[in-house]
């Protein structure tokens, strides 16, 4: 399914950070060797490193790309607690030719006391802006008053935490409905400090970010923080990595217009997993934000991936080689006891790769057990699918109609049954006609 | 002998036990030493001169060296150390320049014994010979090292480096007589103690000062120096030149490193500057500290390890008047904290990942620690700790691609190109793109426009005559085949099933027929018989909901109550239907006829246009769909909203462009806003321009449209005389020349004009192609190395 392409990174130490572009040609990585690199896609899909370069005396953390509307540009963040942003510049032929391009750091962030551990760029709509959060728990936002003018950025915000933060993530939502969020996490260990993600918001009327909201659930450590691309969602969803991966739906309530607080949200959890038995340190989203990905210290990549009812379930497993885990394949000592679960984890995954990848409810097909008879072609497939076996003559229609209303988001289990019902009903029909 | 002596003190160490702890002092330390037997330790500074105890849980004050109503400047210090081999020995230096000696087995108060005012400006550094009792080195801000005999009342050598201050100065403890000295210029200097007059060797270790330096305590020739330019650099000195082995860069100037005892790759730094925290760092692994200690709130002025052969005690003094002992497992392991793993997941769902290379092989912390000291008599050496395990790791990067077609975005990229979304009529429209979703296997995707089509086609026609109707329906030939096609096959199986069913349901059509006026009977025939797939599948229960209704009207009501209220639930949209205030009047009359049977009627009435239509299609039509468009409204509204939860975005835009009026103000401006430019935002994501560009200008959002209309201003320079041009044609107004000539054919360029920016000459986009395969010049021949970007 996935085929592995191993870059010979030459990086003198950890990796730390991974990070693509805007429109997922390029890709960036920084590591504790202080230096950044940037990777170019050629035509032919190769993985080509155009330029490497020190920017910090400390450990990189994080490296993120910048809209490319504002350039070619990447902030990076370290432990010698400073952020930066660079540029690429075009023009050196010289380097050109060496398919190298150049970088040249157009500002440092200064204002933090301690290790900056994350950096990331608002969404475009709000213009030229960054963040940054700190170890000693302050979260930062700067802004380019002039996005042709990089190295003029002015301390907008500071938004203290409380807590030692270790990851920051904007909402994505263009929405005029949501006001700039920023979801913060929190590595600090101890779990009697509550809540290890907040989630502060932008009021318009006091023009600060205020908390709107604190994971209490989430007590220890958060590694990583991801919100999902919104792509016209009426709510919002957080994954988190901790001890364990979790999703959470953020549904912000209707706010009473004379409110000006902050939004109330209905937080559920919507899926826990603690199939990396171990800590979890990443988790990214994919573009249609579909399917999620995590990766733990298993040294597995695990995907999961949401069903019609928005039940999340394990849809792969990749090892570092790409190679599919299953149960001969060696495994580390964690994994072995539930060697079990994970074969069937990746047959599943198997299964759910196989139908045709039509968003949504195409994928319930792969959740019944047996693959049913071809069922009629004609796009309710899946419903079809889901409903008991043989359906009972009479409930024949009732499949159909169902999928004639929109794509049963929620309802369908209940449609299931009502065939059940229903046919029941009808054969009760069918008892009670002769009598008529 | 020496060796002796070691096995013994460190014998003693063992004794050693504590936790880490501090005590405040009453002004900020400048310089800490702890005498031999690490039960004491000496805080020196401006204002401060004192020595406590170290105790199991507490530092206790044992003595105040600085007495006196009015203590003269040698009590301000700028370094101390106490003797090694002499007990009751301590060295001072002085910010005045006096180096004085203390000692503490005066019976007096004031336990100063000699004063050396030697040097003119402020002593840096003093420090006792390892293992002669009375010699005494300083080096001073002056630029001069001093060498005393304690016995005597002046030095006996000066040493003049010849460059700046002396910031540092050490003893070897390989070689009897050598000494380091560091210095401001950032140059290091090895010197013989019987040759003052020039230095042994001289390198240059840092740019800028170099704060300080320190010898390897396992006497193997290695010294680490520490600068202003935040490197701590590890020279090995047994070859001729002095040769850099290591390199550690923190990230702030390098106040003091010491080795740290026991261990052969490690040592610790503090920084004078900005960065409040001790580091212990694995030489071998320069980039993140092995453990630091953050206790401090101000600058650490001194480090010391509490015992010469004790890696578990560190003993720091600073700016913030504390003095602190650190428990080495108390430390903060930084690496512990890095993250081991980066991952991404790309546009075109593929994933990059990079690891720490033992976590991917499995085999995390099965490495030995290569670095054991085993030189030492077993039993002292204690079990590898495997918290003290640091080897140089790296990570692996790679990138996983999705080989399965469907995991890529192809879908998303080619729906989008291949929709057609205006310029013609809406059945075509939705035809085109359910035939698009259909060919990317996106079946329910494709459905979803066939009934859209369905749904909205043609709700003029309800009052239109019958001719104009067919017309109309020219169009749907189209879908006709297509449905029939895809549906027919699937269901034939069902068919034949329900085929009995239906045909009995027909006998009760017939029945009903004369009755019931406002449905079709021939319609109703037509399409239960199964003849059609399409009818058989879409509408097939809810034929036998009609029967059921028929047979409750006109026979026992009572009865089949209960019969109606299930199948009622098998339609989860009845809800909305009902609510409709839309709903046709005859469906009003009907519920006023038989108010039991309304949730049943409401069924047959949202589907029966639907069906009727897809028959009309079929056979020639004998009545006209009752329900108007918006009917069907809140089914459309709640699909899109279920497509754009979904992630389908995509779908949720097409849908409202291709509808227009029809849905539009079913949905509130903002969510119809949101769609839009999250639909346009993965647009560009994936260099869909020109889509992207459409669906501003098709959108009705004043918000999304006006995105068009920002920078539109085009300034264009005449390619001639390189002045702006007026806005009234291409022809420039000064030269007289035609503005977008091609700089290749010398034609003018109707079309795309592509032109380099730097130097304004351009021409037809093929010709400049062409061209820059060739030459990277400007074809005018400006010279000009142009840049198409």
């Amino acid at each position: 399914m996935f085929v592995a392409r191993s870059i010979a990174a030459d990086h003198k130490d950890l990796i730390h950070d991974v990070s693509y572009d805007f429109h997922g040609r390029r890709m960036a990585t920084c590591s504790s060797d202080q230096s950044v690199k940037v990777w170019d896609k050629s035509e032919s899909g190769e993985w080509h490193c155009t330029a490497s370069w020190k920017t910090h005396s400390g450990s990189v953390w994080r490296v993120t790309w910048a809209h490319p509307e504002f350039g070619q540009v990447l902030a990076s963040c370290s432990f010698d607690r400073t952020a930066a942003v660079w540029e690429e510049i075009v023009g050196e032929s010289n380097d050109k030719q060496r398919g190298q391009s150049h970088w040249i750091k157009r500002t440092t962030l200064v204002d933090s006391r301690t290790s900056v551990t994350d950096v990331k760029f608002a969404p475009k709509h709000m213009g030229l802006m960054l963040t940054t959060c700190s170890a000693d728990g302050v979260v930062r936002v700067y802004e380019a008053p002039d996005v042709m003018n990089l190295s003029q950025w002015s301390l907008q915000h500071e938004i203290s935490c409380k807590l030692s933060c270790s990851c920051i993530s904007w909402n994505p939502s263009s929405s005029r409905a949501h006001p700039p969020m920023i979801a913060v996490g929190s590595d600090d260990s101890n779990v009697m400090y509550g809540g290890k993600v907040q989630i502060y918001e932008y009021n318009d009327n006091t023009r600060k970010y205020a908390k709107a909201e604190t994971l209490m659930t989430v007590t220890d450590a958060v590694h990583d923080i991801a919100f999902s691309p919104n792509l016209g969602r009426s709510f919002h969803v957080l994954a988190i990595a901790t001890k364990d991966v979790r999703i959470f739906k953020l549904v912000p309530l209707r706010k009473e217009s004379s409110s000006t607080g902050p939004t109330k949200f209905e937080v559920q959890i919507v899926a826990q997993f603690d199939n990396h038995n171990s800590q979890v340190w990443r988790v990214s989203w994919n573009i249609t934000s579909t399917l999620l990905a995590s990766s733990g210290d298993d040294g597995c990549v695990r995907l999961w991936k949401a069903n019609y009812m928005d039940n999340w379930k394990c849809t792969g497993i990749l090892k570092g080689d790409g190679s599919p885990v299953n149960g001969s394949s060696g495994q580390p000592g964690a994994m072995n006891t539930m060697v079990g679960s994970a074969v069937q984890t990746s047959q599943n995954a198997l299964n759910a790769l196989t139908p045709p990848p039509s968003l949504g409810l195409t994928d319930t097909a792969a959740l019944t057990p047996p693959p049913p008879p071809p069922p009629p072609s004609l796009g309710l497939t899946d419903t079809a699918a889901l409903t008991p076996p043989p359906p009972p003559p009479p409930s024949l229609g009732l499949t159909d109609t169902a999928a004639l209303t929109p794509p049963p988001s929620l309802g369908l289990t209940d449609t299931v049954c009502c065939a059940h019902a229903k046919s029941l009903a009808c054969g009760k029909a069918q008892q009670a006609r002769p009598s008529t | 002998m020496e060796k002796m002596s070691r096995v013994t003190t460190a014998l003693g160490s063992s004794a050693i036990s504590g936790r880490t702890m501090f005590c405040h002092l009453d002004a900020p330390a400048n310089a800490i030493s702890v005498c031999r037997d690490a039960t004491q330790v000496v805080v020196a500074g401006r204002n401060i001169f004192k020595i406590y105890g170290l105790e199991e849980e507490q530092f206790v004050e044992k003595l105040n060296l600085r007495v006196g109503r009015k203590p003269s400047l040698n009590f301000s210090c700028a370094d101390v150390m106490w003797h090694q081999m002499e007990e009751n020995l301590l060295a001072t230096a002085a910010t005045n320049g006096a180096v004085v000696t203390w000692n503490l087995g005066k019976p007096s108060r004031n336990k100063q014994d000699q004063l050396f005012t030697e040097h003119k400006r402020t002593v840096n550094k003093v420090c006792f010979h390892p293992t002669e009792v009375y010699m005494l080195l300083s080096g001073s801000q002056d630029g001069y090292m001093k060498c005393f005999d304690l016995r005597k009342k002046e030095s006996v050598s000066t040493f003049s480096g010849q460059s700046e201050s002396v910031r540092d100065v050490q003893f070897s403890m390989k070689d009897y007589f050598t000494f380091a000295a560091s210095f401001e210029n950032g140059n290091v200097q090895l010197w013989d103690i019987r040759r003052p007059d020039r230095y042994e060797r001289m390198f240059t270790a840092h740019t800028g000062p170099v704060f300080c330096c320190d010898w390897h305590p396992d006497d193997r020739g290695w010294l680490a120096t520490g600068g202003r330019d935040k490197m701590v650099k590890v020279w090995d000195m047994t070859t001729n030149r002095a040769k850099e082995i290591y390199c550690v860069q923190t990230i702030a100037s390098v106040a003091r490193v010491k080795w740290r005892p026991e261990r052969k790759w490690h040592l610790a730094t503090c920084s004078m500057m900005v960065d409040h925290n001790i580091y212990v760092w694995d030489i071998r692994r320069p980039f993140i500290p092995f453990a630091t200690f953050e206790e401090h709130k101000d600058v650490t002025t001194g480090i010391v390890w509490r015992h010469q052969h004790d890696p578990y005690f560190l003993l720091s003094g600073s700016k913030d008047s504390t003095l602190y002992q650190h428990m080495f497992k108390d430390a903060s392991r930084p690496v512990d904290r890095a993250n081991p793993e980066g991952l991404c997941f790309g546009l075109f769902g593929d994933l990059a990942f990079a690891a720490k290379e033992s976590l991917i092989s499995g085999d995390a912390n099965r490495k030995p620690y290569p670095g054991g000291d085993r030189r030492y008599p077993i039993f002292f050496f204690k079990k590898p700790d495997l918290t003290e395990q640091f080897a140089h790791v790296s990570s692996a990067l790679s990138v996983f691609e999705s080989s399965l077609e469907s995991k890529r975005m192809d879908w998303f990229v080619k729906t989008a190109r291949l929709y057609l979304l205006s310029g013609k009529s809406f059945a075509e429209l939705c035809d085109h793109n359910a035939k698009v979703a259909k060919e990317l296997n996106r079946p329910q995707v494709s459905t979803t426009w066939t009934m859209l089509r369905i749904m909205f086609s043609d709700p003029a026609n309800l009052s239109t005559p019958g001719p104009n109707h067919i017309g109309k329906l020219g169009t749907l030939p189209l879908m006709n085949s297509f449905s029939m096609k895809e549906m027919g096959m699937g269901t034939e199986s069902r068919l034949d099933r329900s085929k009995g069913e239906s045909r009995q349901d027909n006998i009760h059509l017939e029945l009903g027929n004369s009755l019931i006026n406002n449905i079709c009977p021939t319609a109703e025939n037509e399409e239960t018989e199964g003849s059609e797939g399409q009818a058989e599948y879409m509408f097939g229960d809810a034929e036998l909901d009609d029967d059921d209704l028929y047979s409750m009207e006109h026979d026992n009501q009572a009865a089949e109550e209960q019969e109606y209220t299930l199948p009622q639930e098998a339609f989860p949209l009845r809800h909305e239907i009902m609510d409709n205030p839309l709903a046709p009047e005859h469906l009003q009359q009907d519920k006023a006829d038989s108010p039991q049977a309304s949730g049943n009627e409401a069924e047959v009435m949202c589907l029966t246009p639907i069906e009727s239509f897809s028959l009309i299609s079929i056979s020639q039509p004998l009545f006209s769909p009752h329900l108007p468009a918006p009917f069907f409204c809140p089914v459309v509204r709640e699909m899109l909203s279920h497509y754009a939860e979904q992630g389908d975005v995509q779908m949720a835009v097409s849908v409202l462009i291709v509808l227009g009026d029809r849905i539009r103000k079913e949905i509130d401006d903002l969510t119809q806003e949101h769609w839009y430019m999250s639909y346009i935002d993965l647009l560009q994501r994936f260099e869909l321009w020109n889509v992207s560009n459409e669906v501003i200008k098709l959108s009705t959002c004043s918000a999304i449209t006006c995105l068009n209309q920002t920078s539109t201003t085009l300034h264009v320079n005449c390619s001639n005389c390189k002045r702006p041009m007026s806005n009234r044609g291409w022809i420039c107004d000064r030269c007289h020349q035609c503005a977008s000539v091609c700089a290749v054919c010398h034609h003018v360029v109707k079309g795309l004009f592509v032109w380099c920016q730097g130097c304004s000459h351009g021409g037809h986009l093929e010709h400049v192609k062409n061209w820059l395969k060739s030459s990277s010049h400007c074809p005018a021949g400006c010279g000009h190395l142009c840049e198409y970007t």
